[in-house]
């Protein structure tokens, strides 16, 4: 059978309602969030929703989401900064409805003690917000790209309906974490989008996160290779350049560059995961053109899905 | 002669700090090798190093107590020979807090009431803050060896530069608190309390009523058990507060030179700044190589559609080069007055001996 005719792959993102973007800090994570919502934007109304802190996606996208309210970058799509502390004050404000108490108590670090010691109680109110955007998305047929933190953190937030449900064995919070477990494990609704560089750690850290993933049933929708170097020397020429001594060490630099990813694409591919790359912009800033452009590249992997 | 950078044999403390992912062990481990291989005695406290970086220390995953590294590989300053000595340990929070409670513990019956409590199962655990306070203990104990002339101490990593330095502080206001008193108060005696501590014991039995996590009961428990420690802990933390402000304790921030960390290493700069804490040095790990000079490529011999892919190549680095000199710029403004900015330049492999982490530490170059 030749390649030419086969007709396209089955394996290539199939966009659920919910794609969280996470990665190894430096991966790339917010630029490839921000792409995949301006993306999917072109295509259906989409949510971003920034749970970094930094609001590098929503800064990307030229939004300036404040508080509850979400930000308009275009008719279709939108920005939404959401955090754990965010969610606790929301949380405390519906338990306690005197403002003025409510704001003094969560003023307080002895609550913020409290609540660190009921493990979790900050992450599931953040995946408790996530589950009804999710709900609120499939009435008005949106999508929900999530900018996640870190893998190590964003996996504890994974996890830690997974904990509760284990913690209190009965009464509404175990009703609740088992209705956020059921929409972390519906792959209609949820799935893990991986960032990943052509580097040694980040690779490593990405396939041992797919494996954690894997053991939890969460369904992992790929992984984005991002700063993939766009090849520029045959291996002759690195020999040429060696022998004149000319600029050595930089093409030397391109071509290992170019080896790691190729490195990074069969081990990702060994791994079983979906791989689509973006290449590595050689430019001095990553701006809203850059992130266009990613855009684009992100929009025709989801025009063959 | 190139400028000596961040003067080691000054200190007794090197503190690193920064978010993570940046490489914050490995500049830690470098400075302890660096300093040690210049004659001194040098104890370096890891947090959550990379196995490649255990390897290079010769450490095992449960090495909790300082293990004698061999300084093969690494050149010694002769004169200073003799004292040359390195050690390093990684961090188990959990044990340190573990041996701290049975350290103040009033009985053992009031040990088991705290180890068994799950308040203070899942503080000792991974949750916030409590990793930094015992990295903090586990500080104070290896910096009163007279052997040792100075500690290095990897933190954790962290989203706020306060997170550990904080620590001590954070945990003494918890066990000090009135709101935490009254957790543990008789009915009888709320009436004492402000309506901030009524309300907080209101959410929590609501949390209670909600949850059947029975919390309520946990807190009390937790609080009852510390009664008659706090003592201790307050000496320790006015111990530790002390020590990260001594003259000879130095504070360097760890960042790479992305855009997102740049930022993230600026907040850090502000909030250490606002809590009066000298900063000594801040490192940029992974730092671009100097470029090569475009002259080169016109002059050489070799035919002109390589020469084409050349310029290519230079004005491709070069590009990335300007990106991280707009993010080493924008640092440098928000440097505080008396702190230098040192590149690491990076590695074109990830660190795996004493002999690249030896290197590491001697490259640092002032920006």
């Amino acid at each position: 059978m030749s390649r030419a005719t086969t007709s396209p792959r089955k394996d290539r993102l199939n966009p659920p309602r919910v794609l969280f973007v996470t990665g190894k800090g430096g991966s790339g994570k917010s630029t490839v969030a921000a792409a995949l919502a301006l993306a999917l934007s072109e295509r259906r109304p989409t949510t971003l929703a920034d749970l970094d802190g930094h609001l590098a996606a929503a800064t990307l996208l030229g939004a300036r989401p404040d508080g509850d309210s979400p930000a308009r970058v275009s008719e279709t799509l939108d920005v939404v900064a959401l955090s754990q502390r965010t969610e606790l004050t929301s949380f405390i404000r519906r338990i306690v409805p005197i403002a003025a108490i409510s704001d003094r108590m969560l003023r307080s670090r002895t609550f913020g003690y409290v609540t660190a010691a009921l493990p979790g109680l900050e992450a599931f109110l953040l995946l408790e917000r996530l589950r009804i955007m999710a709900g609120e998305a499939a009435l008005h047929d949106r999508m929900l790209v999530v900018d996640a933190p870190a893998t190590g953190t964003a996996l504890e937030l994974l996890a830690v309906a997974g904990g509760l449900q284990g913690l209190a064995p009965t009464g509404t919070l175990n009703r609740l974490a088992g209705e956020a477990q059921s929409f972390l494990l519906d792959i209609g609704r949820f799935a893990v989008l991986l960032t990943v560089t052509p580097e040694e750690l980040a690779l490593r850290e990405a396939i041992d996160t797919a494996a954690r993933l894997r053991a939890t049933r969460v369904r992992i929708a790929g992984a984005i290779l991002n700063r993939v170097p766009e090849p520029l020397f045959e291996e002759d020429e690195i020999e040429k350049i060696r022998a004149s001594g000319i600029h050595h060490g930089l093409a030397q630099r391109r071509a290992a560059e170019g080896t790691a990813a190729n490195v990074a694409r069969a081990q990702l591919e060994h791994a079983g995961m979906t791989t689509f790359e973006l290449p590595m912009l050689y430019r001095a800033a990553i701006g809203a053109r850059e992130v266009s452009t990613l855009a684009h590249k992100l929009g025709d992997w989801l025009t063959m899905s | 002669m190139k400028r000596r950078s961040l003067d080691l044999d000054s200190y007794r403390l090197v503190v690193c700090l920064g978010p993570g992912g940046v490489g914050k062990t490995t500049i830690s481990a470098a400075l302890a090798v660096a300093s040690a291989s210049g004659g001194r005695a040098v104890d370096v406290m890891t947090v959550d190093p990379a196995p490649r970086l255990l390897d290079a220390l010769g450490l095992d995953a449960d090495a909790s107590e300082p293990r004698t590294v061999a300084l093969d590989g690494v050149r010694i300053r002769s004169a200073a020979a003799k004292r040359a000595r390195l050690r390093a340990l990684k961090l188990d929070p959990k044990q340190t807090f573990d041996a701290i409670v049975g350290r103040y513990a009033p009985s053992s019956t009031a040990r088991e009431a705290i180890l068994s409590n799950r308040i203070y199962r899942n503080l000792s655990g991974a949750l916030a803050g409590v990793g930094d306070y015992m990295a903090m203990e586990k500080l104070l104990e290896l910096a009163s060896d007279s052997a040792t002339d100075m500690v290095v101490l990897d933190t954790p990593p962290a989203a706020e530069a306060l997170d550990f330095l904080d620590a001590p502080r954070r945990l003494l206001e918890l066990l000090s608190s009135r709101a935490v008193t009254l957790l543990g108060a008789p009915a009888g005696l709320l009436r004492q309390f402000r309506l901030v501590d009524l309300a907080a014991r209101a959410v929590l039995s609501a949390f209670d009523r909600v949850t059947g996590l029975n919390l309520l009961r946990d807190v009390q428990g937790f609080v009852r058990g510390f009664e008659g420690m706090y003592e201790g802990f307050a000496e320790r933390a006015k111990r530790a507060d002390a020590l990260l402000r001594a003259p000879d304790t130095a504070i360097v921030l760890v960042t790479t030179p992305e855009t997102a960390r740049i930022a993230q290493a600026r907040e850090f700069l502000d909030a250490l700044g606002k809590a009066g804490l000298s900063v000594s040095a801040v490192v940029v790990n992974r730092a671009m190589p100097p470029l090569p000079d475009a002259r080169e490529i016109t002059a050489a011999k070799i035919p002109p559609a390589l020469k084409q892919k050349l310029k290519r190549n230079l004005a491709d680095y070069a590009a990335l080069k300007e990106r991280e000199t707009r993010s080493l710029d924008a640092l440098s403004e928000a440097l505080p007055l008396g702190a230098q900015l040192l590149l690491s330049p990076e590695l074109d492999h990830e660190p795996k001996t004493l002999a690249d982490l030896a290197s590491i530490g001697t490259s640092l170059r002032i920006a």
